[in-house]
């Protein structure tokens, strides 16, 4: 391994990232599916339907379009978020929509939020964005809601 | 061929280059993101009514890298590659340096690393980002529309954002395997070129 000096950086000031609360995406998907994996499990759940009202976006789920296709952690009940699916737009746009984060057992669910709009329409403003997102989910994990916020 | 790396840093669509140098944006004297200094109280937001879930945000470490050597690949997507040659981490959660040399920015489309990180206690935790790069007329105030700035302007404020996945091992870091993570980034060019990235941890 090459070695490195550390140069004297200078004052180093804390850049804070400011939550914009954007809008609730109100999904509704499939009964889940898990199996053991060689890479230890996989957690499977189709996307049926869903939709966002708000000043920002107004789209529905486009149903069956993919969903939740997370990886477990082994021995401790995390699942790694990894879901995909599309919306589509009251205009007809269609939006893809990615989750990357943590499901854990104490209720924890967070995820990032990647979206890809079209840059010629009124979607453009998601994209180039980093959504944080906090998830609330129904017992029966078939209800989740996703709540945006913009990381600025 | 070799480049300016902040010609990569753009990710997401629609988005012009990041003019180098065009505006203060980049110089550490014209830092434009809000700064709130070092302490470590969470920060939470709302939504628009109540019932709306709140989220909240607390710093857990930083880490300046320095980026060395900037090469291009001409494939059909071109794809980059910039070391990650070292740095110092500093933090409430984790102390200790970037793994001289470990990994590198090997962008395709938008920011894509891989390197590793030493903590203090000897423990490696592999670190992979993503980011999302914009620019934007002005800095962004709350309760205020932000607009994008046009290709040919100089933008007000660049906002770059990464979420970044850990591996860490079982033990003190484990935290970090199971914990959402998003961080801002800063480059600056003075007085050594490199950038800056302060993580915290999504409550």
């Amino acid at each position: 391994m090459r070695d490195f000096k550390i140069p004297d950086l200078g004052e180093m000031k804390r850049q804070d990232v400011v939550l914009d609360y954007a809008f609730q995406l109100k999904a509704r998907y499939d009964p889940p599916n898990a199996y053991r994996s060689a890479k230890g499990g996989r957690f499977y759940q189709a996307i049926i339907g869903g939709t966002v009202r708000s000043p920002r976006l107004n789209a529905d789920v486009y149903a069956d379009s993919g969903g939740a296709f997370d990886t477990l952690q082994v021995g401790n009940g995390v699942r790694n978020i990894n879901a995909h699916f599309m919306l589509k737009a009251e205009n007809g746009d269609y939006i893809y929509v990615e989750h990357v984060g943590y499901h854990r057992p104490d209720g924890y669910y967070r995820v990032i939020a990647y979206i890809d709009a079209p840059t010629d329409g009124p979607y453009d403003w998601l994209n180039g964005t980093t959504f944080v997102v906090t998830a609330t989910e129904s017992s029966d994990l078939r209800d989740v809601v996703f709540s945006y916020y913009v990381a600025n | 061929m070799d480049f300016d790396r902040r010609e990569m840093l753009i990710g997401g669509g629609g988005l012009a280059l990041m003019a180098a140098g065009s505006t203060g944006a980049n110089a550490r004297s014209a830092a434009s993101d809000a700064v709130t200094g070092a302490g470590t109280e969470p920060m939470w937001f709302g939504g628009s009514e109540p019932s709306i879930p709140r989220a909240g945000l607390r710093w857990c470490f930083s880490v300046a890298v320095l980026f060395a050597q900037r090469t291009m690949v001409q494939s059909p997507t071109p794809r980059g590659f910039t070391w990650a040659a070292g740095g110092p981490i500093w933090g409430p959660r984790l102390q200790g340096r970037v793994l001289p040399y470990s990994g590198a920015d090997y962008y395709r489309n938008g920011f894509y690393t891989h390197y590793m990180l030493e903590a203090a206690d000897g423990a490696l935790i592999h670190i992979h980002n993503r980011g999302t790069s914009r620019r934007f007329k002005a800095p962004f105030t709350p309760g205020m529309p932000l607009e994008p700035a046009q290709r040919d302007e100089p933008a007000g404020w660049t906002r770059f954002r990464v979420s970044p996945v850990f591996e860490a091992p079982s033990g003190p870091h484990e935290w970090m395997n199971q914990t959402l993570i998003v961080g801002s980034a800063t480059i600056f060019r003075e007085p050594i070129d490199h950038t800056e990235f302060h993580y915290f941890e999504v409550l």
